[in-house]
């Protein structure tokens, strides 16, 4: 998940921030369960209309549809109201509708893209099941519109459908914060006290952020339970690593083979000390490459 | 640890951790229980450590590169800001707000394009009604057969004065439903939605529309019951015809939009010019709605002629002042 897949937002603080654009598969999830909850919803009102005797025959599929219509029209915009741009369905999936311009969701907005709704999806969804194939003009032409909305949000990047566009919104994955353990706080001392790694400047000038963030990966799936075959994995993983690391950055010390784990813990810490250091002189280093790139002059 | 072996972004980290997970659990209640059910002192911690927050992240991107801590504050910041800025306000607002004053606004502001959308129609009428006068014939072209119920150049006279004052369709709410999603409904529909696709279909639809009616009235007067059908139709059809046209008025706005951007982008425009078009189709479809009570109510229970003509006409009236003194400042 690099920045590049994620879209960016202003808030009024000036702060960009980064989300997930929300795909068309996750939408039409959240859509077929809010059209669930909407249609079994209208299912009970229509048979109580039934049950008190209401009906004809001939009037069933009409006041079937009308209730259903009158149901999930409201449905859609107060509960994205409610709950801040997130129907039950978009609750489910984690996904959630966020204006373009940084700012609150209006009312207004809420409303236009759910009426939007109306003639993008449950308007061409009534007429394929109401398609006759004796008449095949209309049929064209409704399967020709469908297609010309079900393409729409494969066309712009913000997999924005038409009462999107117009409402100025877009649906987004909500974040999870997990607040995970900071790796250069978490030290293993080595189990042998003499033994203590010392890193100097000359060992620090090989990597960069990239490296570093790898590596911070690496220490944190140390930390997982594993079962005996990626056990193995990690132990072979580590030695090659640690192998690496020591002929790349000329560290002539030899490394006892229990220390190993404590010996990237402290040249993490090392490196990503120094590298922030470079960092706040305004010597940023993206990769390992860093030195040999040309500097803009 | 003792606090000067630590880094210095992790230095960052440990003073400032405590404040965010108060703000995580903030963020939690806010998002499953709701802004207005928190006490004042929690929202305003929300919106206070929401903007430590963000200061928070813009430093950690500066001087941090510690990718679990980066991707954690991003993710918390994102979900406070979401909790943070929320609509304030509430659907009863909004609809008494448009009921009182947008409604009539946005008809007042696009009264051209309406009153275009109704010449459309005019000028549909006009013509099916020539084609009648040149040639029956033309009925069959125009007319769906769904739509005439049996009326026709060749059904007899008393046939359609039976038509007109007889006991036809569903009445009650089967008759409510049934005349809501009727032809007209899905012309007003189609006439709003398509507006966008460069708005000849919408002119097309409702053209076509007052065909139907002109070829209609045709039939009608050839058999001198012009003065009744009048009479059948205007105590919904005043209501209906006019949202239709209304509809298509708003999906002309959307067309226009696309057509004629000016200085703005394609989607800037739309945008803006969505606003009054959605605010056209909702009058549209109330009108609809008025329309489908007239019809599957009104029509039944009176059947006096004079009697349909001063309901819909009044009805007719009652809108245009709705729409001409809605939301007027006071003087």
């Amino acid at each position: 998940m690099s920045i590049q897949s994620m879209d960016q937002l202003l808030p009024p603080e000036g702060v960009p921030l980064h989300f997930r654009i929300a795909g068309v598969g996750v939408r039409l999830a959240a859509q077929l369960s809010d059209l669930m909850i909407t249609g079994i919803a209208a299912l009970a009102l229509f048979l109580f209309v039934m049950a008190i005797d209401l009906t004809t025959p001939g009037t069933l599929i009409a006041i079937a549809s009308m209730l259903f219509f009158f149901i999930r029209i409201p449905y859609y915009a107060m509960s994205e109201l409610i709950w801040n741009g997130q129907t039950i369905g978009k609750r489910l999936l984690k996904i959630k509708v966020v204006a373009a311009d940084g700012r609150a969701l209006t009312t207004q907005s809420l409303v236009i893209r759910n009426l939007m709704k109306e003639a993008e999806i449950f308007l061409p969804g009534t007429l394929l099941l109401t398609l006759d194939a004796t008449r095949l003009v209309p049929s064209l032409l409704s399967l020709f519109w469908v297609m010309c909305v079900v393409a729409v949000p494969l066309f712009n990047k913000r997999r924005k459908r038409l009462g999107d566009i117009i409402a100025g919104t877009y649906v987004v994955h909500l974040p999870q914060p997990v607040l995970l353990k900071d790796m250069a706080k978490a030290i293993k001392q080595p189990l042998h006290s003499d033994q203590k790694f010392r890193f100097l400047t000359h060992h620090l000038e090989h990597y960069g952020a990239f490296e570093l963030q790898t590596l911070e990966g690496f220490l944190r799936s140390s930390d997982r339970n594993k079962g005996p075959a990626a056990y193995q994995r990690h132990k072979t993983t580590l030695d090659a690593l640690v192998d690496q690391i020591r002929r790349k950055i000329d560290y002539a010390d030899s490394v006892r083979a229990e220390d190993l784990l404590a010996f990237l813990e402290a040249f993490y810490k090392a490196q990503r000390g120094y590298l922030e250091q470079r960092q706040l002189f305004g010597d940023k280093r993206v990769d390992k490459h860093h030195g040999t790139q040309d500097d803009p002059p | 640890m003792s606090d000067s072996e630590m880094i210095r972004s992790a230095r960052f980290r440990q003073e400032r951790e405590a404040d965010w997970q108060k703000l995580a659990a903030l963020v939690t209640k806010a998002e499953t229980q709701g802004m207005h059910r928190m006490s004042f002192q929690e929202a305003r911690d929300l919106a206070d450590l929401y903007r430590q927050a963000t200061t928070s992240l813009s430093i950690a991107r500066e001087i941090s590169l510690d990718r679990g801590l980066l991707e954690y504050l991003e993710a918390l910041t994102s979900r406070a800001y979401l909790s943070t800025y929320a609509p304030q306000q509430r659907l009863g607002g909004i609809l008494h707000r448009f009921l009182t004053s947008g409604g009539p606004q946005a008809m007042r502001s696009s009264w051209r394009i309406v009153l275009f959308g109704m010449l459309c129609m005019a000028a549909g009428a006009v013509a099916g009604y020539f084609f009648y006068l040149e040639n029956p014939e033309w009925f069959y072209v125009f007319m769906p057969p769904d739509l005439s119920g049996g009326r026709g150049p060749d059904a007899s006279t008393e046939f359609l004065r039976a038509q007109i004052y007889g006991d036809e369709g569903p009445e009650g709410l089967g008759g409510f439903a049934t005349y809501l999603f009727s032809h007209n409904t899905r012309v007003a529909i189609f006439a709003f939605g398509l507006g966008a696709f460069l708005c000849a279909p919408s002119i097309m639809l409702t053209f076509y529309n007052g065909i139907i009616v002109g070829v209609f009235f045709g039939l009608h007067v050839d058999r001198n019951l012009g003065w009744d059908l009048f009479g059948w139709l205007s105590i919904h059809g005043v209501t209906e015809l006019s949202a239709i046209c209304i509809a298509c008025a708003g999906g002309l706005k959307l067309g226009l939009a696309v057509l004629f951007p000016g200085n703005r982008t394609r989607s800037l425009a739309l945008r803006e010019a969505g606003h009054d078009a959605v605010k056209l189709a909702l009058v549209a479809a109330l009108m609809l709605v008025v329309a489908a009570l007239l019809e599957g109510f009104g029509r039944q229970l009176v059947q006096d002629q004079n009697a349909r003509i001063a309901i819909g006409w009044g009805v007719g009236a009652l809108w245009m002042l709705w729409f001409l003194l809605g939301g007027r400042k006071h003087a």
